[in-house]
């Protein structure tokens, strides 16, 4: 069963349309990537799916029941990272936690051994001092923590990464991937790399609409050729090669062969070598996320 | 209820940590210890500018001081303190609101009711005890130097300004309902009072407007009695319940 399916979501403010039908869904035990352009409407359609926002169309279903604006969320369904977590600055790690749990309804006893074992996760254990002292890092991983206070089996996360250091972005990944074992996970980014890093579904959002939706094996699939690069040792050479493949262009002193079949590849080596013709550099570019990516928003 | 009760407490410890319940109850205390304190001390002050006054041909005769003085000191201060209350609570609501703190927390089922009655209960709570030490010190000193019992309805002038405040209180929880900031809440609040200010002035309605039940001097001196005040009483009921019960569809429909 899918955990989470948004379907046909629209969404405008005042003349604005922000979202203009928007649908994917998202299976059990899964990392899921919601990627698009600053302002495109990540945000807003986290918002829907939470409750906190209601649509002008569309439906969303989570664990199968059918999500009301203003209304929450069954207790243990789903946990959300904002992307600026705020918290009461006056309370530590622990006692935050601990009230997250009691509105929960963990029993007391479960919420504290709960609260060891994610404040030990998120690493902040020896942490005693007062959240109005934490740095962004810190906020961050106690907001990982305290949505997966109720064992959610849906976490959103907005932009967890986008404002941490190549440090804080690593650990927040790796704490993502490890809470999939208990729960999907959907979590939206402009940063492509961690998508291709941690998530095995995508959903492209361009123009209020999902561009596209499926797995990363299908994206590259979508990209099957890949691009060859070629650069010369002598620049004189340059024209011999593109005079045998037409299909060639030259940028900036390389040959650029697009959507290179296996064939292709082989047929140019075979050439470099009858020829003599030394190389500095032969790389295969494999289709990505961020081809795709600029693909999708036409650049 | 689980919600609300894990919610209230972190209210609580918000008043403590945030040191907003301090200022509240050493506001209170100083005013309940100034209204016997000031009434105490009057004879004194116009003995020392006697001579001033005398040289502007004002004769002082000696100034007998009662447990009335002390009480009209109480008058004066109660609509202080209100203030102090009000001000203090002003934003307790929108700042959640506009500052995403509450986001995690409705994310994991806290319906909103209960963030606006377990804010409205906290608010409920430190405005009773305020009003209540500040009563409560007052008459113990005005006991110990004069003698209460010559000043009327001294219990129900305190109930009548509690009252009141809870009055006020419900409409800071019904503003708070659609305003963006403290400010607005605070506006919104101010305008009620001065509606009910315009409405005093009509003859007719004058006995059901909540502000007569804030006429303690005239408590005091029995030319109004509590028997008097029972419709103030009611429609002051009546609007508390009414602003609260208002405040929670609309927040349920607020875009938090």
């Amino acid at each position: 069963m899918d955990i989470l399916e948004v379907r046909e979501l629209k969404k405008h403010f005042g003349s604005k349309t922000v979202l203009n039908g928007v649908s994917f869904s998202v299976p059990e035990h899964c990392v899921f990537g919601f990627v698009g352009r600053n302002g495109a409407g990540k945000t807003t359609t986290m918002r829907a799916i939470l409750g906190l926002l209601k649509p002008d169309g569309g439906e969303i279903y989570v664990c199968g029941e059918r999500v009301r604006a203003g209304k929450t969320a069954a207790a243990g369904t789903v946990g959300f990272l904002p992307d600026v977590p705020e918290f009461y600055g006056y309370l530590n790690a622990r006692e935050y936690l601990t009230l997250c749990g009691e509105i929960t309804g963990i029993p007391s006893r479960t919420c504290k051994s709960r609260c060891d074992e994610l404040l030990k996760l998120v690493g902040l254990d020896h942490e005693k001092h007062r959240i109005k002292g934490y740095s962004r890092g810190m906020k961050q991983r106690l907001g990982i923590a305290q949505a997966l206070i109720n064992q959610p089996r849906l976490l959103i996360c907005d932009e967890p990464t986008s404002a941490l250091d190549p440090v804080g972005r690593k650990e927040i990944l790796d704490i993502l991937r490890e809470a999939t074992a208990q729960t999907s996970v959907v979590f939206s980014t402009h940063i492509l790399p961690d998508v291709e890093r941690v998530c095995s579904r995508v959903a492209l959002l361009e123009g209020g609409k999902t561009a596209f939706s499926g797995t990363i094996g299908e994206i590259h699939a979508l990209k099957a050729g890949t691009d060859l690069e070629l650069t010369l040792t002598r620049a004189e050479d340059t024209e011999k090669v593109t005079a045998a493949f037409p299909n060639s262009t030259v940028s900036e002193g390389r040959i650029l062969f697009p959507k290179a079949t296996d064939r292709e590849c082989a047929e140019l080596m075979a050439f470099l070598s009858a020829q003599q013709i030394p190389i500095m550099r032969l790389e295969r570019h494999e289709a990505d996320l961020e081809d795709l990516f600029m693909e999708v928003i036409g650049k | 209820m689980k919600g609300f009760s894990a919610f209230l407490k972190k209210e609580f410890r918000e008043l403590i940590r945030t040191k907003r319940l301090l200022i509240l109850l050493c506001t209170a205390l100083i005013f309940g210890i100034m209204n016997p304190a000031i009434a105490k001390l009057t004879p004194m002050l116009y003995e020392m500018m006697s001579d001033e006054l005398a040289a502007q041909g004002m004769t002082i005769r000696e100034i007998t001081v009662t447990a009335a003085d002390a009480w009209a000191q109480f008058h004066k201060n109660m609509p202080l303190l209100l203030i102090v209350t009000l001000i203090l609570n002003s934003g307790i609501y929108t700042a959640e609101y506009s500052g995403g703190t509450l986001i995690p927390l409705l994310t994991k089922g806290l319906s909103r009711s209960a963030v606006v009655l377990s804010k409205y209960m906290a608010m409920l709570l430190t405005w009773s005890a305020g009003l209540w030490l500040c009563w409560g010190v007052t008459y113990f000193y005005s006991g110990y130097y004069w003698d209460n019992s010559a000043v009327h309805s001294l219990l129900f002038s305190g109930v009548g300004w509690w009252l009141f405040g809870i009055m006020l209180l419900s409409c800071n929880a019904f503003f708070s309902a659609f305003a963006n900031s403290g400010a607005q809440v605070i506006l919104g609040t101010g305008a009620v009072y001065f509606i009910m200010m315009l409405l005093q002035m009509i003859g007719k309605i004058k006995q059901y407007v909540p502000l007569r039940l804030t006429e303690s001097t005239a408590l005091y001196q029995n030319s109004l009695k509590p028997s008097d005040c029972i419709c103030a009483v009611s429609v002051t009921a009546v609007l508390s319940v009414l602003f609260l019960l208002t405040a929670l569809p609309l927040t349920r429909r607020r875009q938090i």
